[in-house]
């Protein structure tokens, strides 16, 4: 009987124009969806490799007047000498030779890579640059720089498949059934079909479960040509692990919507009223709830100012240049093996610079480090109050699941502070000691990989929010279908 | 018999209980909205204020040096909120709040607010401005889809139309009533809004705030009488009340959530901006081989023989300026044709981009609402690249009066032309640079700037009015 039902449910809606209105706007709306996420992480992966190219480009430059320096010594003899810092053409050795030249006037792009689903949920990673020019400079030199992208398509958002799944596939699922019973009530068919030996709770299991299946279908089928055609690594057991909890995350938070239009109309009025009811609810549960939970987590942990941060840099900075001797001499007492001979180090541009750089480094470290914390905590709090809205659980959900979550980003800064600070100690040991570079020594320079972290941090950090999505689906079914046996079936 | 029709039409949504609930929601949100965008406004106010006194001190106080070592420790400039940011934060939180002003580097902006925030913050802000683009025409829906489907369903249209109302009597009675019931509901909350605004400490930078409420209640009322008779319409043109939601509904989600992020993806395909990456790396090269694919080390000693001959000396010694200075200030110089080309690129891009996403909102109103509303609260982009400009018109002048003056008061180093000897400068010198000041757009060129907007929700008002007088004028005693 159920099989019926379900076929002939299946039949009614492929026989209603809506129907495939609605469906055309999905597979469109998927399809222009993947087109443009894969735009933007190709334009992202392409924009590393142009930098990374550039300033290798420079190294090897360095290089190659090193290797050319060297035949000469060799040739003439004579001693491998180290050059000092000048920005202009002349004679002696090459810039190359000093360590200080290379580590600062170079840089090394370090670059997060995207995971295989990172087209779907471009996340944050529109406003996080994922490659990052690690040289002698400070910390907050190397995490300044940000994607170019114009800040009115930053505040507008992506048009990726998460919106598509997060905001649009729910307001689908309610167009094809906020009038589940409530039609047929009106028409007064449902009193009729319930003359025959169907229950009502199995009425409407069949009508959702046919809906499900075509609208289900569609998104699934369509998310896997999405990821076959704009996703990366598909030969990676990891890219089709974190689809299939996609696919998971999915299929819940539809669950919940479905559920959702059970509930009203089971205890809705009519059919117009039922729309208003769900159309309302999706603007607050998609939209209003997602904005005063942002809002209460940047009221009660805002962020410090990025003003009086500056002002603060520059407040040790102008300290360190002031008691520049002073300051000079702090640094070689952390690091006594680098006092070079004679005098000449007070005038030293770039010893200054360094020291400089290390002095501003210091003061600011505990005010950045407030940041993070600050903003650590506000997504705690959004952790705590994800549960307030299936939207906001998808969408943490579907950054974590594909990779552009703030979360992996600071675990790839960690990664990169870590360089940062090998990067100076290589460089500024080097030319602290005036020991010239040679060309094999190019071949020892720092190098950085990405380090993925390990699949379990990412689904500890998933978890709740799939168990949130279900937990709430859950309690939003049983609600209904306890009190289906109540249901007037008669218009009154 | 238009004010017994909007009577009716009023006392019935008035009496419903739907009706107390979203107003009491919507009324609740905008004064939240208002006044915590109001608490953020006058923090960030008060903050940029001290900020930009404070880098004007450290400029001053920053140690007596060679003006050009002072060109290089540079000045910031930090950028105000906008006069109305806090009922529309517009891009505000996608754009930097600093610009390090330094010798020979021209930067962007740091210190962007969304990357101090979680990721939900991408929801978008809870701010006036959105309840009023995105809650206000649902809630007009509400009030107004069941006017003419919902009366036709009960049969009481057919009973109505027997009286002898015209269909405009009805259609304008109708707009009336369902028009008072919203602003019974907006307007207290503007009140407040526009009273929290004049408690406001410091809006004297604030060209025109009368002239940009004006403009912006104009907007908001076209808006709104936009989605008024867009529903009267679709209410007369359909049969069922359900028919008439599903078609507004789905407009609302379409020109509220789906236009705006389409018309910004297609923009971004047919205006590129580049990636960071590729930009800088191309900028840098350009730097490097210079505008003109000379490179500034050739071009300079082409400019040294010029020099040489037009004081008609032979070596550096005998110039009447610090030849250091000099060569500092051109290397400068050859760099501004490089960074104009590339930094405008990508603020052409941009505009390039608003140009397509204003084009979009011949199918949805919202866009050029946005894009006006965003300009008259002085949070658009057009602000922010004034802003950049100012900067950047700052920092040459800055780094060109430092160069100058080392110029002027080192020719005597020429001799010893060597880098260890060095005159110093102390804050009477640096003095010569005036602190920065931002000088916001002119309110006349922004108007100007959005004319083709106003005009398409113009238009948007009229089409509407249109088709509800159009639909209206189908409804017959047989049709009915």
């Amino acid at each position: 009987m159920l099989k019926l039902i379900i076929s002939h449910e299946a039949r009614q809606i492929a026989r209603t124009g809506a129907l495939w209105a609605i469906l055309a706007l999905l597979v469109g709306a998927i399809v222009f969806a993947a087109w443009s996420g894969g735009r933007s992480i190709n334009r992202q992966v392409e924009g590393a490799q142009a930098a990374e190219t550039f300033e290798d480009g420079l190294r090897n430059h360095m290089r190659k007047e090193t290797e050319d320096y060297e035949a000469k010594v060799i040739a003439e003899g004579g001693e491998y000498q180290f050059a000092s810092v000048r920005h202009s053409p002349g004679s002696g050795p090459p810039q190359g030779t000093n360590a200080g030249a290379v580590g600062a006037e170079t840089s090394k792009y370090v670059t997060l890579p995207p995971t295989g689903l990172a087209a779907l949920s471009v996340g944050q990673s529109d406003i996080q640059l994922n490659y990052l020019p690690v040289s002698m400079a400070t910390t907050l030199d190397v995490t300044k720089n940000l994607e170019l992208e114009n800040p009115v398509n930053l505040a507008t958002g992506s048009f990726d498949i998460a919106f598509v799944v997060i905001f649009l596939l729910p307001i689908f699922i309610l167009a094809m059934s906020y009038d589940l019973l409530s039609s047929e009530k009106e028409r007064g068919t449902l009193a009729m079909i319930l003359a025959h030996p169907i229950s009502i709770r199995e009425l409407m299991a069949s009508k959702i479960i046919s809906r499900a299946a075509v609208l289900l279908t569609v998104v699934l089928g369509f998310g896997i040509i999405a990821l076959l055609t704009v996703g990366t690594g598909l030969d990676t057991a990891d890219t089709w692990v974190r689809f299939g909890l996609w696919m998971i995350a999915t299929l819940l938070y539809s669950m919940f919507w479905f559920a959702l239009a059970v509930l009203v109309n089971v205890y809705g009025k009519n059919s117009a009223s039922n729309g208003t009811v769900l159309a309302g609810i999706w603007l607050i549960l998609v939209v209003i709830v997602p904005q005063l939970v942002s809002m209460l987590a940047t009221t009660i942990y805002p962020a410090p100012s990025r003003m009086e941060l500056t002002i603060a840099a520059r407040e040790a900075q102008t300290e360190a240049e002031k008691n520049f001797m002073a300051k000079l001499d702090e640094y070689y007492y952390d690091h006594l093996e680098f006092v070079p001979e004679g005098d000449e180090k007070a005038m030293d541009f770039l010893t200054l610079a360094q020291a400089n750089n290390n002095s501003i480094e210091k003061a600011v470290r505990p005010l950045y480090d407030n940041f993070q914390a600050q903003l650590n905590k506000q997504e705690e709090l959004v952790q705590r109050f994800q549960y307030v809205s299936p939207a906001i659980m998808m969408q943490l959900a579907l950054n974590e699941v594909s990779g552009t979550s703030a979360n992996r980003y600071e675990h790839f800064l960690n990664q990169v502070y870590v360089f940062h600070d090998d990067w100076k100690e290589y460089f500024g040991t080097k030319f602290l000691q005036r020991y010239p570079l040679k060309p094999a020594d190019y071949e020892d320079f720092p190098a950085f990989s990405y380090e993925e972290e390990p699949f379990t941090a990412v689904m500890a950090r998933l978890m709740p929010s799939l168990l949130g999505m279900l937990i709430l689906f859950l309690s939003v079914v049983l609600v209904p279908f306890l009190a289906l046996r109540n249901y007037q079936v008669a218009a009154r | 018999m238009i004010t017994s029709i909007a009577r009716k039409e009023f006392a019935e949504i008035v009496r419903d209980g739907r009706f107390k609930w979203t107003a009491a929601i919507m009324v609740l949100l905008l004064i939240t909205a208002m006044m915590t965008g109001y608490q953020k406004y006058s923090a960030s106010i008060r903050i940029q204020q001290a900020a930009q006194t404070g880098t004007n001190e450290q400029w001053l106080d920053q140690g007596d040096k060679n003006p050009h070592s002072a060109a290089h420790y540079g000045n910031y400039a930090f950028k105000p909120a906008g006069p109305l940011s806090y009922f529309d934060n517009g891009i505000s939180n996608y754009t930097g709040t600093a610009v390090f002003m330094e010798a020979h580097k021209q930067n962007f902006a740091i210190g962007r607010p969304a990357s101090d925030q979680s990721a939900i913050a991408r929801f978008g802000d809870l701010s006036g401005a959105t309840i009023l683009q995105l809650l206000l025409p649902l809630f007009i829906i509400f009030l107004g889809f069941t006017a003419f489907s919902g009366e036709r369903e009960s049969g009481t249209l057919r009973q109505v139309m027997s009286m002898g109302v015209t269909n405009q009597q009805l259609l304008w009675g109708k707009a009336l009533g369902i028009g008072v019931a919203v602003i019974i509901v907006v307007v207290p909350c503007v009140l407040i809004g526009a009273l929290a605004l004049s408690m406001a400490e410091s809006i004297d930078h604030a060209e025109g705030v009368g002239t940009r409420l004006g403009l912006l209640s104009a907007a908001y009322l076209m808006y709104a009488g936009i989605f008024l008779f867009l529903t009267l319409a679709v209410s007369a043109w359909t049969k069922h009340a359900r028919t008439t939601l599903m078609i507004l509904v789905g407009f609302w989600a379409f020109t509220g959530f789906l236009a705006p992020k389409a018309a910004s993806e297609i923009s971004k395909f047919t205006e590129p901006t580049p990636a960071f990456g590729k930009w800088m790396a191309d900028m840098r090269a350009h730097q490097i081989r210079g505008f003109d694919g000379v490179p500034p080390f050739v071009k300079f000693a082409q400019y040294t023989k010029e020099l040489f001959k037009e004081y008609g000396v032979t070596s550096v010694g005998e110039l009447p300026m610090y030849f250091v200075a000099v060569r500092l200030q051109k290397l400068e110089e050859y760099d501004y044709p490089v960074f104009d080309q590339h930094y405008s690129m990508i603020r052409d891009s941009y505009a390039a981009q608003r140009r397509v996403q204003d084009k979009v909102g011949i199918a949805a109103p919202t866009l050029p609402l946005r894009s006006i509303s965003m300009a008259l609260s002085g949070t658009d982009l057009i602000q922010h690249v004034k802003f950049m400009t100012d900067a950047e018109t700052y920092r040459r002048n800055m780094v060109v009066k430092m160069n100058d003056y080392l110029s002027k008061a080192s020719v005597h180093l020429n001799e010893t032309y060597s880098s260890s000897n060095y005159m110093r400068a102390d804050e009477e010198v640096f003095a010569i640079v005036p602190p920065f000041e931002f000088e916001p757009p002119e309110l006349s060129a922004m108007i100007d700037e959005h004319r083709g907007n106003f005009v398409l929700l113009a238009l948007w008002l009229a089409a509407a009015i249109g088709l509800a007088l159009f639909a209206a004028n189908r409804i017959s005693l047989e049709r009915s």
